[in-house]
């Protein structure tokens, strides 16, 4: 009896560090291959009980610019593979979609959340100028002691020019890097 | 084998000399007693021996958790990376100890319970090593499929206690991400069998009430999380046919035992108590049924369908178990039976009448009016506290909530509750007569 079930219990914990080194595989991957880019970003600094504290990303570019008049079809959550070019001070802006993963170029595989609508002040009216997608890495994790560090740091850094987040993409995946402040990262910002 | 708890032994055994004292007993009955018991003796320890290691386990685990969440950046990746594995690799090695050594209960459970919480801190760590974005229904999925096998490995409820709650926390964070938590019912699946393994191995093991007391909670939580909602109302069908089926099938497996010996029973009782009084509102009753489906973007067309066949499946279950119990011809048995019937009938009613929600909430009223006598009158005649007394507190509620019940006219208020006072009165006179009547002819 104890046989069998030593068998099944080895098969059991096969299966479950096979998934934990799949994980940690992938990533790894993506982290040597992939393709370095920069995302503008304003992080906040809130917790999580079982991985601690980590700095949140919000991003400011977070959506796909679209035709006036053109549709997607698309219904919330769908996947969709979004391209992407780089502006003048190497950061990075999304510039197309397709429903299948491109054949050539870098690529983000992320999902559809509804249109992203453009307020001007000027007319006090809203338009549709495009579609917002998920950010498939919107959480840094950091030593529990200087994530409130830096979350000063971001809150005295401007928002949208002085804040960034280095992403390695790969095959439509992506892992961040690091998050830099005023050109700092925020690993290197002095404990309390 | 029948075994006596080492508490009542002892009291057994200083109760013996004086019987033998007083010429009850003779010497050697007293001794074939002491003889009997010494091997039929619960040992008092084993519980707490359970409970302080399953304790120690969910302590160490916790605090490995929250020991790599403080995220030591003076580490490199890689290291992070093999330090993200040990939990897992601990939690495996101790599994495996409890095998060998053919560990009891006390040895599975621990090594279960750490083992299922370091699976889901060797997946927390690697998400935070990377920056994994916070996808709570993939973390919580993986987790549970990955411990699913551990409960009926090991034999360990503890294991299968956490399966349980991630299925549930899943259908949470599913039914808020994804729109929906169909998956919940298959997830829900595994835990059924452990029970009924448990149940044919020993009903009576407090394994299998702890796993009763995990099933049923998960059934509650998790209906509640995974139902759609596009027919509005359709809940009072499924959660009354749901707890009054668990009551049932309490009774049919269980009988007339109740708390922790009938755990269903216990569910059955106290959630058919709470619906009904949640239904004495007129409120529950608004805006119910086919006529008022819900078309919104959140809400998906084939919803209906989906909660039309889980409440069917319900009310299958519950017609199963009622025709089980109708063998025991009880009052409880029948109040239990009926309360699906009402309420899927009251169902019915609003779906078609606009104006039956002071009906339907009028019936319920009656309704739980009447358990509460129920259980009055049953703690009288059984002389048991518990049953008196929650019988008490029914009417009292209900009483209370009435009387602040501003939905209802002063005067009609009023008139209710003079007559149900003369009812009660005139009740308690016809027994005291009777009752006097009875001492009389002895």
């Amino acid at each position: 009896m104890k046989t069998p079930v030593l068998i099944l219990l080895g098969a059991l914990v096969a299966v479950q560090f096979a998934v934990l080194v799949g994980m940690i595989n992938g990533k790894e991957r993506i982290l040597r291959e992939g393709e370095r880019v920069l995302f503008r970003t304003q992080p906040i600094d809130p917790h999580d009980p079982f991985q601690g504290r980590y700095v949140r990303l919000r991003f400011a570019d977070d959506y796909v610019p679209l035709d006036p008049g053109e549709t997607t079809g698309l219904n919330r959550r769908d996947t969709v593979y979004v391209t992407f070019a780089t502006d003048t001070n190497s950061f990075v802006r999304f510039n197309g979609w397709r429903t299948a993963p491109p054949t050539s170029g870098a690529y983000l595989k992320t999902r559809y959340l509804g249109e992203h609508r453009n307020w001007n002040t000027g007319t006090r009216t809203s338009t549709a100028d495009g579609f917002r997608v998920e950010i498939p890495f919107d959480r840094f994790y950091m030593d529990e002691a200087k994530a409130p560090l830096a979350e000063q740091a971001v809150r005295d850094a401007t928002r949208g020019t002085n804040c960034w987040a280095a992403v390695r993409i790969l095959n439509g995946k992506a892992v961040i890097e690091d998050v830099f402040v005023r050109g700092q990262s925020v690993r290197t910002l002095k404990r309390r | 084998m029948r075994k006596v708890s080492d508490g009542h032994r002892l009291w057994l055994m200083s109760e013996l000399p004086v019987l033998e004292q007083a010429g009850v007993l003779q010497p050697e009955t007293s001794d074939r007693i002491k003889n009997y018991y010494a091997s039929n003796t619960r040992g008092g320890l084993h519980w707490a021996v359970v409970a302080f290691a399953v304790l120690g386990a969910l302590l160490i685990g916790s605090g490995i958790i929250l020991l790599f969440a403080h995220n030591w950046d003076t580490f490199t990746r890689p290291t992070r990376a093999v330090l993200s594995v040990c939990p897992l690799a601990l939690g495996a090695a101790l599994s495996a100890a409890a095998v060998l050594r053919n560990g009891g209960t006390a040895w599975r459970e621990a090594a279960g319970l750490f083992h299922a919480l370091a699976v889901g801190a060797s997946i927390a760590l690697i998400g935070q090593t990377y920056h994994l974005p916070s996808d709570m229904p993939d973390f919580l999925l993986t987790w549970a499929l990955l411990v699913l096998p551990l409960p009926f490995l090991l034999r360990a409820g503890g294991a299968s206690l956490v399966y349980l709650a991630l299925a549930c926390g899943w259908a949470f964070s599913a039914q808020d991400q994804y729109g929906q938590a169909v998956a919940f019912w298959p997830l829900l699946l595994p835990g059924v069998v452990w029970l009924a393994r448990l149940i044919r191995a020993d009903r009576q093991s407090a394994q299998t009430h702890v796993a009763f007391a995990g099933l049923m909670t998960a059934l509650c939580v998790g209906t509640g999380a995974a139902f759609e909602r596009t027919v509005p109302g359709l809940w009072i069908v499924a959660y009354s046919a749901l707890l009054s089926g668990a009551g049932l099938f309490g009774l049919c497996l269980y009988g007339e035992r109740d708390g922790w010996n009938n755990i269903p029973k216990t569910f059955g009782v106290l959630g058919m108590a709470v619906l009904a009084y949640l239904f004495t509102w007129s409120e529950m009753w608004r805006g119910i049924g086919w006529e008022h489906l819900r078309h919104q973007a959140q809400y998906r067309p084939w919803g209906a369908w989906a909660d039309g066949g889980v409440t069917l499946a319900l009310l299958a279950g519950w017609a199963v178990a009622a025709v089980r119990a109708f063998r025991r011809d009880s009052a409880e048995t029948v109040t239990l039976a009926a309360f699906p019937v009402l309420a899927t009938a009251c169902f019915a009613f609003g779906s078609l009448t606009a104006s039956a929600e002071s009906l339907n909430a009028l019936i319920f009223n009656a309704f739980l009016l009447g358990l509460g006598v129920m259980y009055i009158v049953l703690g009288c005649r059984n002389v048991k506290l518990r049953q008196l007394n929650g019988g008490m507190a029914l009417v009292s509620l209900l009483l209370v909530t009435r009387f602040f019940d501003s939905h209802f006219d002063y005067l009609a208020r009023g008139l209710v509750f003079i007559a149900l006072g003369a009812v009660f009165l005139t009740v308690n006179l016809v027994m005291a007569r009777r009752k006097k009547q009875k001492e009389a002819a002895l």
